[in-house]
């Protein structure tokens, strides 16, 4: 058989590398990889494939950047030739970028069969992108691969079939544990000067924490009180150091003393940075997952989470994004009054091999291997 | 309050029209209509604009030719071009068509309320890519405004919020019942020659249908069955009219002496040949509607339909595409032995008031959701 994977933004690679890997080692299918470009920045895309040990793409479509309408019809356009010429038996798509959508939507009108990787998140918020796209996309795939029981849940609630939902666990901590090690002998925070476990991380990238100027204002404010307690580094997403140009915020961000400002960084140095922090704060959902895999306390800037699993069982508060409420909480985990936080079941580095055995046990229905 | 309706293809004329008729009316908002020019044939457009009394689109997107799914790439571009220029507090889409589900996702993304009349059709097949659209628009859109209780439970069973739910009742109906008696005047039956409840209506279209040469030849049997028995009118639709070359069926289509194969008709002619006929052939979704109003037998060719109303209360018999299957039926409703349907609740005509009512209402109670622009 062949399974043509999908991947466009930065948080798809290290859920599509485990995948392909152990798709691979099963030997059951042929693969292809396709980047959708959605994410063009060389230093968010290339270096995750190195860091990641993700075979280069075979197909790269190079939507580049653009409004939403733009991302998405590019990618309807492209991955429909691809779809014509390789005539896969599987798309599989992970995720909730505008790229996820597309592809399964071009999928999903050619009858191509559609797997998607993350299944049943949802944040209830649907003036987030990220949520739109994914009700559609569980609503056209035939194989909703969910991380945690309560992804189950929300699927099931939306009456889709129960034989389409498969509990395989989060692959995202399949990566981490396959890298945490070399991760760590990085010495990404001895470089920076930094102390391990004696600093907090900081990443922001949403629409809409960072386009709205009061907001982004307001977390600024938030940093601003915390970096006078603890080293703070800042790895700045493009998006956001636009925005924070945008609004004529540089100058303050720079004059914070012991904020350390950089690009954002590759996936193994950024591990190996956020697996020793003593906090972070973040509006990222994998970093959410990351955190509670690592046993570390996370402060959520959002007013909800698609990923409730890491409040109730991990290491994550939702704390939304007043800055009173961002410092006192920042406070009391540094205080060592963080929730403590056990890692989720099926959060065992092995959801990408029970990801390959839905696959193959898919096809092998269909008489495909 | 701004309201842009969107319109790709025909099935989608006369659900608007009589809505921003009632809008119009009620005079609480301005309306912009969007063509997006999915359906793109002259003839299928141009004289349902006229014959609605639609007013000609204030924005034309042209973007017809080219598969489905670059027809919603190319929809999406340029309703979001609409969108930004006109920045309206609601998008009205209608039906299942590739411009639906563009239209609802743009907005969507550029976070603009969406409203779906017909909402909630379910056929279960996820292989028509009306099915998908469907879905997939319903799971975007605020406010659902089904035809008929079944929609409604369709929702619900997807989880789908109570509040967002709205039944009401069939718009395509409103259209109908308001065009009736102009359809009449026109005479077509009588122009073509026909005597009412002496000749059939068939049309075929769906993708299902018409790109399989198996199925296709299948129902070329099945219309030459029911032309031995008695006319049949036969408006080619333009995809239909191409496969049929394709697969060089069109000669045998061109030999039988019971079929009259026509253009595309106006919708004042479709439906006076519709009230008329003695049975109607069809996969068409709004013509199962349309029989069951108009109380004549209707035999819908396929397998499956989203609108089981038709069936549990309407004239509609879902028979498939075999061809005996198909001329029994025939036989059997010429035989008085047809479906006697009454006309669901709320497929009154006055649908559209309704919604327009609705939309009213949800200005006062829903302020901070049309937040620019509110111009009550």
């Amino acid at each position: 058989m062949k399974i043509v994977h999908v991947v466009g933004a930065r948080p798809n690679f290290m859920k599509i590398a485990p995948v392909m890997k152990a798709i691979e080692a099963a030997g059951f299918a042929e693969q292809r990889l396709v980047h959708t470009g959605q994410h063009y920045d060389a230093s968010m895309s290339d270096v995750f494939f190195t860091d990641l040990g993700l075979p280069r793409p075979d197909i790269f479509l190079g939507v580049g950047s653009g409004s939403h309408a733009e991302q998405t019809a590019k990618v309807l356009i492209g991955f429909e030739k691809v779809c014509l010429e390789e005539k896969p038996d599987l798309v599989v798509v992970a995720g909730d970028v505008n790229s996820t959508l597309a592809a399964a939507l071009v999928a999903a009108k050619l009858l191509i069969p559609v797997a998607h990787v993350e299944a049943g998140l949802r944040s209830r918020d649907m003036t987030m992108p990220e949520e739109v796209n994914r009700i559609l996309v569980d609503r056209i795939s035939d194989l909703l691969l969910t991380p945690s029981p309560d992804a189950d849940a929300n699927l099931l609630a939306e009456g889709t079939p129960p034989e389409r939902i498969h509990l395989v666990g989060n692959v995202m901590i399949d990566s981490l544990f396959s890298h945490l090690q070399r991760a760590r002998s990085l010495e990404v925070p001895e470089k920076m000067g930094l102390d391990p476990n004696s600093y907090a991380v900081l990443t922001l990238h949403r629409a809409s924490n960072v386009d709205d100027r009061a907001t982004l204002e307001g977390l600024l404010g938030a940093i601003e009180r915390l970096q006078q307690h603890l080293p703070l580094v800042f790895p700045i997403h493009p998006r956001t150091r636009k925005q924070v140009d945008a609004f004529g915020l540089t100058g303050r961000v720079k004059a914070m003393e012991n904020v350390t400002l950089c690009e954002p960084l590759g996936y193994l140095e950024f591990l190996g940075l956020t697996s020793q922090a003593k906090l972070v704060l973040t509006d990222s959902g994998g970093l959410q997952e990351e955190t509670t895999a690592l046993g570390i306390p996370c402060l959520t800037l959002r007013e909800n989470t698609e990923r409730p699993v890491t409040v109730t069982e991990g290491t994550n508060t939702v704390v939304g994004t007043d800055p009173e409420t961002i410092v006192r909480e920042a406070e009391a985990a540094l205080a060592g009054k963080g929730k403590a936080g056990r890692t989720p079941k099926l959060w065992d580095g092995k959801a990408s091999e029970r990801i390959a055995e839905v696959i193959r046990r898919f096809a092998s229905d269909r008489g495909l291997v | 309050m701004k309201i842009v309706h969107v319109v790709g293809a025909r099935p989608n004329f006369m659900k608007v029209a009589p809505l921003m008729a009632a809008i119009e009316r009620a005079g609480f908002a301005e309306q912009l209509l969007v063509h997006t020019g999915q359906h793109y044939d002259a003839q299928m457009s141009d004289v349902f604009f006229e014959e609605l009394g639609l007013r000609r689109p204030d924005v034309f997107l042209g973007v017809g030719g080219g598969t489905p799914t670059e027809q919603t790439a190319q929809a999406m571009l340029g309703f979001e071009k609409v969108l930004r220029e006109h920045r309206p507090d609601l998008v009205v889409v209608v039906g299942d068509v590739t411009s639906t589900i563009a239209a609802a996702l743009a907005a969507t993304q550029q976070h603009v309320r969406v409203a779906h009349v017909e909402a909630g059709l379910r056929s279960g097949d996820m292989t028509m890519p009306e099915e998908i659209n469907r879905v997939l628009t319903d799971r975007i859109s605020d406010l659902l405004l089904t035809p008929s209780e079944d929609a409604s439970d369709n929702l619900r069973r997807e989880g789908i919020p109570e509040e967002r739910i709205h039944l009401v009742g069939n718009i395509m109906i409103d259209t109908l019942l308001a065009c009736l008696p102009r359809a009449r005047k026109r005479g077509t039956v009588a122009k073509m020659g026909l005597e009412p409840r002496r000749y059939a209506v068939m049309t075929v279209h769906r993708a299902a249908n018409v790109d399989d040469e198996a199925t296709l030849t299948r129902l070329v049997e099945a219309l030459e069955r029911v032309q031995e028995r008695l006319p049949v009118v036969f408006p080619a639709h333009p995809r239909t009219a191409r496969q049929l070359q394709a697969f060089g069926l069109d000669g045998r289509v061109d030999a039988m002496p019971g079929v009259r194969r026509v253009e595309p008709q106006g919708y004042l002619e479709m439906i006076d040949l519709v009230a008329h006929a003695a049975v109607v052939l069809t996969d068409s979704g709004g013509l199962q509607e349309e029989t069951t109003a108009l109380g004549v037998p209707c035999l819908t060719l396929r397998n499956e339909t989203e609108r089981p109303i038709t069936v549990s209360e309407g004239t509609n018999e879902v028979v498939g595409t075999e061809p005996k299957r198909i001329r029994t039926a025939v036989d059997d409703v010429l035989a008085g032995r047809a479906k006697h349907g009454r006309c669901p609740a709320l497929w009154d005509g006055r649908t559209s008031e309704r919604i327009s009512d609705l939309f009213r209402s949800q200005i006062r109670i829903t302020l901070p959701y049309f937040a620019a622009g509110i111009r009550v």
